[in-house]
């Protein structure tokens, strides 16, 4: 490695999760980096889903802090973490499926036209979905389809466009190749290979190792609520994961 | 041709039943007719219009009627004290607003689910009704600056078909061009995603209660103006043909989704389908039979159409 590190983009200093008397997170530290694509692994339960949903302003810390850029932040909602730069792909996506492929890219950030009354410019908005789309080589004919007619790599490109539009600096994709069949599988990979090269920051979780080793620049294994490994996925092959995340760290 | 049939298919439908009945009930394609069949249809399609905004936001409004009574009953109460009718329609429409308001509250602050509150809240309207009549209506010789709000025409089109042509224009920029009405369609169609996209979802459902109780109001007032009179429950008729109007309209245009277009054209086929029903000679309470089976036909159409639920809220 050469060269000056970068900064860290957002990073987490001594962060725990109770949930009542469940342990859900404790102590973890972690910093993603401009560029990185940080994979996230552990078991069944190891606290994935809850540190990002503390990443996304979902829940908030029961102890810790959270930096963005340097400065310390708490988001208040999700949409207060898209405000501040945080998108996160919910599993489920969180999209309209009767609407439009145009109506959801730009839910609650339609354009409108100028004049008094300020109406809604939607021949825009088809426009500028078809170039999200474009950019992420996603090409469908109309923009007026609604999303439940598309392909699940489709859906997750309508997903993905709507965290371009915001221009997040970070973004967070829980499980986004789950429940896809083979083929979605390559296309959503695809697609995360597209948003590296465009140099986006984005953390990942996954319980496929193939799709770690492809995509990851780093990975990150919590196991029953701490961090047990945090290295990059240099020589590292889906086996390897494995074991780490089974075994104690020895490769660590 | 299929998604033509799905789209269109209950509205050229609709199309034969008006022309069925211009062309064989007697009587109907008179010029007075056709202008009751209008300006009944405006009560009903502003009445209506309220029930799809509330139904946009994916809340069922029951009160509309009973809202729109009470309303009625409280314009006609001051109308008939010699109070200004200026102030008497302002408490009207206010009434209303206020019961809309009411109902909105109670669904995304009391989380109480919406078919259940705007029930409760139509049974309370009802009641304060009775309350204020001492179930007798007011009738009278009301002033002409109130009653000349629903009577009357401008160069032919009746007064009524202009506030439904208003209310219509309004509801429609309202829900296809603004922002306010796709953040209002996005909480109807996806709630959680549009909650994680920054809607102001709670806010959209109290918005889309209200207008509907406001609606209410306005057809309170111009039924009463026009009848030159106001009892409990005398919007209570047009309850049926108002839920029957947003379903069957949403089986149109934009099928499964309640729609401004659909609502305007049901109301109007339904309101020609009863007229000329009485003008043929049928017993009047085949009306009822009607609207419940063209309820329930037009759900499953838009099921069918759909290949799923058609309706949820
Ligand atoms: N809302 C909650 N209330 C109580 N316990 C919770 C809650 N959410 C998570 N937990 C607990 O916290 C721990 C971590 O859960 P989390 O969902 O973060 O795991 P995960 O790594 O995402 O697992 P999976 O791979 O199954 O999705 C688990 O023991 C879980 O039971
Ligand atoms: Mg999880």
């Amino acid at each position: 490695m050469t060269g000056e590190p970068k900064p860290a983009l957002l990073s987490l200093g001594g962060v725990g999760k109770l949930y009542g008397g469940v342990v859900a997170l404790r102590d973890v530290d972690f910093e993603v980096r401009e560029g990185d694509v940080l994979a996230l692994c552990g078991d069944n339960g190891a606290g994935k889903s809850t540190l990002v949903k503390i990443i996304s302003g979902a829940e908030a810390p029961s102890s810790g802090e959270l930096r963005l850029k340097g400065e310390r932040v708490s988001f208040a909602s999700p949409h207060d973490a898209l405000m501040k730069g945080v998108a996160t792909i919910y599993q489920d996506l969180a999209l309209a499926p009767r609407l439009s492929i145009w109506e959801n890219v730009f839910m609650g950030a339609e354009l409108r036209r100028g004049g008094p009354l300020k109406l809604l410019d939607k021949r825009r908005m088809a426009a500028e979905a078809r170039r999200y789309l474009e950019r992420l080589s996603v090409r469908i004919d109309d923009m007026n389809r609604p999303v439940e007619g598309l392909s699940g790599g489709q859906r997750q490109a309508v997903a993905i466009s709507r965290a371009l539009l915001w221009n997040a600096d970070v973004i967070v994709m829980d499980e986004p190749t789950a429940a896809l069949g083979v083929k979605e599988t390559a296309q959503v990979l695809d697609l995360i290979h597209r948003l590296k090269a465009e140099g986006k920051t984005i953390v990942l979780i996954s319980h496929s190792m193939a799709d770690v080793v492809s995509v990851a620049t780093r990975v990150v294994i919590l196991k029953a609520g701490g961090k047990v490994a945090d290295r990059p996925i240099e020589g590292l092959t889906p086996n390897d994961l494995r074991q780490m995340i089974m075994n104690d760290p020895v490769l660590a | 041709m299929k998604t033509i049939i799905g789209t269109y298919g209950t509205a050229i439908a609709g199309a034969a039943i008006i022309i069925f009945f211009v062309l064989f009930a007697p009587r109907f394609a008179s010029g007075p007719n056709i202008v009751n069949v209008l300006k009944d249809t405006s009560f009903l399609a502003i009445l209506a219009l309220g029930f799809t905004l509330a139904l946009i936001v994916s809340e069922l409004d029951l009160s509309i009627a009973e809202v729109s009574s009470l309303s009625a009953v409280i314009c006609g109460a001051l109308v008939h004290g010699g109070t200004s009718p200026a102030v008497a329609v302002a408490v009207a429409l206010l009434v209303g607003v206020a019961a809309g308001a009411f109902n909105g509250v109670g669904v995304t602050r009391l989380r109480i689910p919406s078919l259940i509150m705007t029930l409760g809240t139509a049974a309370i309207a009802k009641g304060l009704g009775f309350m204020i009549t001492q179930g007798v209506g007011f009738v009278g010789r009301w002033p002409s600056s109130f009653t000349g709000l629903s009577r009357g025409d401008l160069g032919g089109v009746p007064y009524l078909v202009i506030w439904m042509a208003i209310a219509g224009a309004a509801a429609y920029l309202l829900v296809n061009w603004t922002r306010t009405g796709a953040h209002m369609v996005a909480t109807g169609e996806a709630v959680e995603a549009a909650r994680l996209a920054g809607v102001a979802t709670a806010r959209m459902k109290l918005l889309g209660l209200t207008l509907s109780g406001g609606l209410g109001g306005v057809t309170a007032v111009l039924l009463a103006a026009n009848l030159s009179s106001a009892a409990p429950n005398m919007v209570g008729d047009y309850f049926l043909y108002a839920i029957a109007a947003v379903l069957l309209g949403m089986t149109m245009f934009k099928p499964g989704h309640a729609n401004v277009l659909g609502t305007l054209y049901a109301a109007l086929v339904l309101k020609v389908l009863g007229n000329g029903l009485v003008l043929m000679g049928a017993p009047y309470y085949w009306q009822d039979m009607i609207l419940g089976l063209i309820i329930i036909a037009s759900v499953a159409f838009s099921a069918s159409v759909l290949k799923k639920v058609a309706f949820t809220v």
